[in-house]
């Protein structure tokens, strides 16, 4: 990977590497040093990254990196039950897009996380078995209990309103 | 793919995840065509997947900064297009500096050591400085016995002066002439000889510094005492008439003296046989309250002609050593 390469990885991907740290975090100083870990060690290791494996890599890094940051920390369900505003479930004019993110705060890192990529960054289930150290059944398999369980709270909520 | 009551969830996951193909697609939109009742049940799963979202990082640019090499290499080049020639130009400039100091760094060869030779003793140098140390001391030991025996004969020249005084002060010719001709206050008292002594005379040499104080208290007569002690700050001069009414040189000054030594009175006198020796010496007796007791200050000088000598013979010697050490 040359210098221009890495300026355009930092162009295209720095924006989808913060955005999937602090969906999952939801603490934007710590993404924000996430990503700037995950783009230096890329620049180190410039040299051994192809520029079509630049973006799995970024995020394999700024995933292992929130992995640590969240086990150093441990303060992701105090940010859950902190930072999320708690709204009833009965009233009607809560948006479908608010509780459906506060149904998947509420799913572990490892739901979240395979939601957040393959929502937000539409990774394959092979890309993200990559991204993730898992095996493609596995994210297969945990991708589709993810949306069993939101598609579940979000039935709740529209049978609540209803 | 079997679309069936025990199949569709998973196919519709696998749909929503865009797991499948494109022919796939259109089997499960079919399926949902022709029931209508999974249309809901796809509805919910599609409502499961997360709008995306702008979220920028805001830190793009300093991410990018960290480009290092690139900047170096771009002020590298702006420096030597814009900036090395004029600095080499300003350095060039400076005088000693482009010449000189460079010429100093590309020394080529290794400048002459400087062979620092050991102090190693000199038998022959310590030998001649020894004997010159012991004549110095041997020949200073000689003068101070001189001036011992000097001493001995300016007492005995004393005893004659003191005598000379008595037979002056019992001498008839002898005029005590008060002298008034000072504008001062104090009086005079010139004391005129007139005995022959022209031969004493003769013999004296004009030595400006030599001078002997000479307490000749007890040695005066009593008139003399008498003068003295009535007049502590008179000065008696003894002249005498040489052969062309010149004043003799010989003075004795009665030098003002203070209470408490018991009405000591020193005369300084000048003694001419002192001349063959060309030493200088001093006495100074002071007399105590116990007629016993009397305190003598003594000091000589050498004659510096005598120490010339000393001081010709060791350079001699060292010019002698030098000269052969030399061939």
């Amino acid at each position: 990977m040359t210098d221009i390469e890495y300026n355009d990885c930092v162009d295209n991907f720095a924006d989808g590497v913060y955005r999937f740290i602090v969906k999952n975090i939801r603490h934007p100083e710590d993404a924000q040093d996430i990503v700037q870990s995950a783009f230096e060690k890329l620049w180190v290791n410039r040299a051994q990254v192809l520029p079509e494996k630049a973006k799995s890599y970024l995020f394999t890094v700024a995933y292992h990196e929130m992995i640590d940051h969240i086990r150093k920390s441990n303060k992701m369900p105090l940010e859950e039950e902190t930072s999320i505003p708690h709204e009833p479930i009965n009233q009607g004019h809560v948006e479908l897009k608010q509780v459906l993110m506060r149904a998947v705060n509420q799913l572990n890192p490892t739901q979240k996380s395979l939601v957040l990529l393959k929502d937000y960054e539409g990774y394959s289930y092979q890309e993200i078995a990559e991204i993730m150290n898992l095996s493609e059944s596995q994210v297969k398999v945990y991708l589709h209990r993810a949306r069993l369980i939101l598609k579940n709270k979000l039935s709740a909520y529209a049978s609540i309103a209803s | 793919m079997q679309l069936n009551e025990s199949t569709y969830e998973t196919i519709f996951l696998l749909y929503i995840d865009n797991e499948l193909s494109h022919k796939e697609r259109l089997e499960v939109e079919a399926f949902i065509v022709d029931n209508p009742g999974y249309a809901l049940e796809m509805e919910a799963l599609k409502a499961t997947v997360l709008n995306v979202e702008n979220i920028p990082y805001a830190f793009k640019e300093n991410l990018k900064h960290q480009l290092v090499e690139t900047s170096l290499e771009t002020l590298e080049e702006d420096w030597n297009t814009n900036y090395a020639s004029v600095l080499k130009e300003e350095v060039q400039k400076i005088p000693g500096l482009s010449t000189s100091f460079k010429h100093s760094l590309k020394k080529a060869t290794v400048s002459e050591g400087i062979m620092i030779q050991p102090l190693r003793f000199n038998q022959h140098k310590f030998t001649y400085a020894a004997i010159a140390a012991c004549l110095m001391v041997f020949i200073g030991y000689q003068q101070l016995t001189k001036s011992q025996l000097s001493d001995s004969q300016v007492s005995s020249s004393s005893a004659t002066n003191s005598m000379v005084s008595n037979s002056l002060a019992t001498n008839s010719n002898i005029v005590l002439v008060p002298n008034v001709s000072s504008a001062s206050t104090k009086s005079e008292v010139t004391i005129i000889s007139k005995t022959n002594k022209q031969e004493l005379v003769n013999n004296i040499k004009p030595i400006t510094k030599t001078k002997k104080e000479i307490l000749i208290l007890e040695k005066l007569n009593t008139s003399e005492l008498e003068i003295a002690k009535t007049n502590r700050n008179a000065s008696i001069a003894i002249t005498e008439p040489t052969p062309n009414n010149s004043i003799l040189n010989t003075q004795g000054i009665i030098t003002k003296l203070p209470t408490s030594y018991n009405n000591p009175i020193t005369i300084d006198a000048m003694v001419e046989n002192t001349t063959e020796e060309r030493v200088t010496t001093s006495y100074e007796l002071i007399e105590t309250e116990d007629p016993n007791r009397t305190i003598s200050i003594a000091n000589f000088e050498i004659d510096g002609a005598a120490f010339r000598g000393i001081t010709r013979r060791v350079s001699a010697i060292l010019k002698r050593n030098k000269s052969e050490k030399e061939k």
